[in-house]
């Protein structure tokens, strides 16, 4: 510095972020042009944010529903159930041997028997679905109901708050008594046996020998498939013996459908970014035809077109980060704080499909930012100094 | 006509006795499409830019001084004729070319000075070599130091007064070492006074070898000028 240039303040910070505008002429340009208009900024700004925030809460909930009710459902869509064709009210023996044959390698086979009766509780009597199974546990697949029963009962909670029941009450069905060894928390279990007014009973507590269905629970929805196929293939061969139902397509159906609401939610929340893209479109042209003779001055002083032209760039990309980082982060805390205050699990929430949303959403932002500005900057930096300065 | 005589007879002197000059305007014409037909807004015009000498370019409004400017600053091409930097044309150059040569060749003053409001005296002095790798700091204080505003370099231009202010620019038009400096106006917007200061370091610019162009229709100039040259529609007369 020479010795008659003044005493210019120089502190650690300042020669830092002397040394940053050196390192980024454009960049320091930008924020500091962004800053002149910051109302205009911010309002630009903000429908980035608007639009970012649309796109990830409606693309994050979207994701978190349909994990959530896949998680549910998935149960569903890999049982199999078997059920004696026309005419005919139970399976024997050779038909479920059959079956096993079938589903041997692909699936768990879990014959039932099933019935209507009354059941007492130490508060009242109800009406409860039974069920004859060995392996309960199988069947509904939530936590607490045991693997197998040899002896008591499980039953389902719709059930056990009318009866007053709870693990270790006795109930009654036809003058016999069994201990409640678990009870079977309905909402945790999508399955086609009604499993809030169950009762699960070892299948020797049934008069009748045969079994009146089959539900193989397949390890994946193509064993299932294959399941499904093989019993038609090996018990209905000349006459419909049996009648197999596998929800296999219709959960397809519902993923089919999950993902065509989501695309329509994420359709709508991408027309508030292009909105939000226009803003910015028109807050670039109102701010480079606000400083059009500054920019035929820096083209006159020895700025080529395409520093003015990242300069400007830098201004509409920094809308783009900071609007599109502010949506991403509102719209996240929404969806967690949805997921806290509801019954949407959190961890349906936190699945990486929503980390590409949130990251996806930002860079839409940022991308929509630089489209809108692209053609006001473009605009401004090739139009000859001479014309610029006329102002 | 003894007009013709001359300009021909100029190069053979130029090139035996004199430098090349930084520039020059060599029978420019410049024409534009109007509403009612073509106007003429320069006429053949014969210029050249002398090295250490400040030269006031008077005339009404709409004589063609701004156009004038532009075609020596590299900004504007004419209709025919020729504009020399340092001895070879310029017509071949590119757009960018042309930028290169304004940031290593030409200074600039403006009468509305044009300081960019976000950035302080320093910085706006700095910024024709904002984009290039060399740190100018040291020499815009310098600059500032010597047009007196040595204790105003943080100041951002709505700090500054008018006068002030055209200084910073003065000084900005000086950070490249220009050959030549270009001043549209520049005490159009000062008093008398400041418009003195402003043109006393102007010509303290020239004495240090600069060639200064000030195009004006302000009296003031032509006292500080060297030579004073007149434009009328379009026609430059010495």
């Amino acid at each position: 510095m020479s010795e008659t240039g003044g005493t210019p303040v120089t502190t650690d910070e300042s020669t830092l972020v002397a040394r940053l505008s050196d390192r980024f002429p454009a960049a320091s340009l930008a924020v500091r042009n962004l800053s002149r208009q910051r109302l205009r900024a911010g309002l630009a700004m903000l429908g980035i944010v608007i639009g970012v925030f649309a796109v990830v809460t409606l693309g994050m909930l979207g994701t978190a529903l349909q994990t959530a009710a896949l998680s549910e459902l998935g149960g569903l869509g890999n049982q199999v159930i078997i059920t004696p064709g026309d005419g005919g009210e139970n399976l024997d023996q050779r038909e479920i041997q059959t079956i096993r044959q079938a589903a041997a390698g692909g699936g768990t086979v879990i014959p039932l028997k099933s019935g209507g009766a009354s059941v007492t509780g130490p508060d009242g009597q109800s009406f409860g679905q039974l069920y004859g199974t060995t392996r309960p546990g199988s069947l509904f697949s939530v936590e607490g109901v045991p693997d197998s029963l040899r002896q008591g009962a499980v039953i389902g909670d719709d059930l056990a708050a009318e009866l007053g029941a709870r693990v270790g009450s006795t109930v009654e069905i036809e003058t016999n008594r069994y201990r409640v060894l678990a009870v079977i928390d309905s909402e945790g279990t999508f399955s086609p046996i009604r499993p809030g007014s169950a009762v699960v009973l070892p299948p020797g507590e049934f008069v009748d020998d045969d079994y009146t269905q089959v539900v193989v629970q397949a390890d994946s929805a193509d064993d299932a498939r294959a399941i499904a196929a093989g019993v038609r293939e090996r018990l209905n061969g000349r006459e419909e013996r049996v009648s197999v139902l596998s929800l296999t397509s219709v959960l397809s159906r519902i993923t089919e459908f999950f993902a065509l609401l989501n695309g329509f939610l994420l359709a709508i929340a991408g027309i508030s970014l292009i909105v939000a893209g226009v803003s910015i479109f028109n807050v670039m042209l109102m701010t480079v035809s606000e400083r059009r003779g500054e920019i035929g001055v820096l083209r006159a002083v020895g700025i080529h077109r395409d520093e003015v032209l990242r300069t400007l760039l830098v201004e509409t990309t920094l809308l783009g980060v900071g609007g599109g980082a502010l949506g991403a982060l509102l719209g996240t805390t929404v969806v967690v704080g949805v997921a806290l205050g509801t019954r949407l699990p959190l961890a349906a929430v936190l699945v990486p499909t929503n980390g590409v949303v949130a990251v996806g959403a930002l860079g839409f932002g940022i991308l929509i930012a630089l489209v809108g500005g692209l053609y006001p900057a473009y605009r401004a930096a090739w139009e000859p100094p001479v014309e610029s300065l006329r102002g | 006509m003894s007009d013709d005589a001359a300009a021909e007879a100029v190069p053979r002197v130029e090139r035996a006795t004199r430098p090349v000059p930084p520039l020059r305007l060599d029978g420019v014409t410049k024409q534009y499409a109007g509403g009612g037909g073509t106007v003429t807004a320069l006429d053949d015009v014969e210029f050249t830019v002398e090295r250490g000498e400040v030269t006031a370019i008077m005339g009404p409004s709409g004589s063609g001084k701004s156009t004038m400017l532009n075609m020596l600053g590299l900004l504007d091409d004419p209709t025919t004729g020729r504009v020399e930097l340092l001895g070879s044309p310029v017509a071949g150059l590119s757009a960018s070319e042309r930028t290169d040569v304004r940031r290593k060749r030409v200074g600039f003053v403006f009468q509305e000075f044009h300081l960019i409001p976000t950035l302080s005296a320093v910085e706006n002095v700095r910024l024709p070599t904002r984009f290039l790798e060399t740190d100018s700091t040291d020499r815009a204080v310098d600059l500032l130091d010597r047009v007196g505003l040595g204790d105003r370099l943080g100041h951002t231009p709505d700090e500054l007064s008018g006068g002030q202010k055209q200084r910073v620019a003065i000084a900005r038009s000086l950070i490249n070492e220009p050959d030549v400096l270009l001043a549209d106006e520049p005490t159009g917007n000062l008093d008398r006074d400041t418009g003195e200061t402003v043109l006393g370091e102007i010509a303290t610019i020239a004495e240090g070898g600069v060639g200064v162009v000030a195009v004006t229709h302000d009296a003031l100039v032509g006292e500080y000028a060297d030579r004073t040259v007149r434009l009328v529609d379009g026609v430059l007369h010495e």
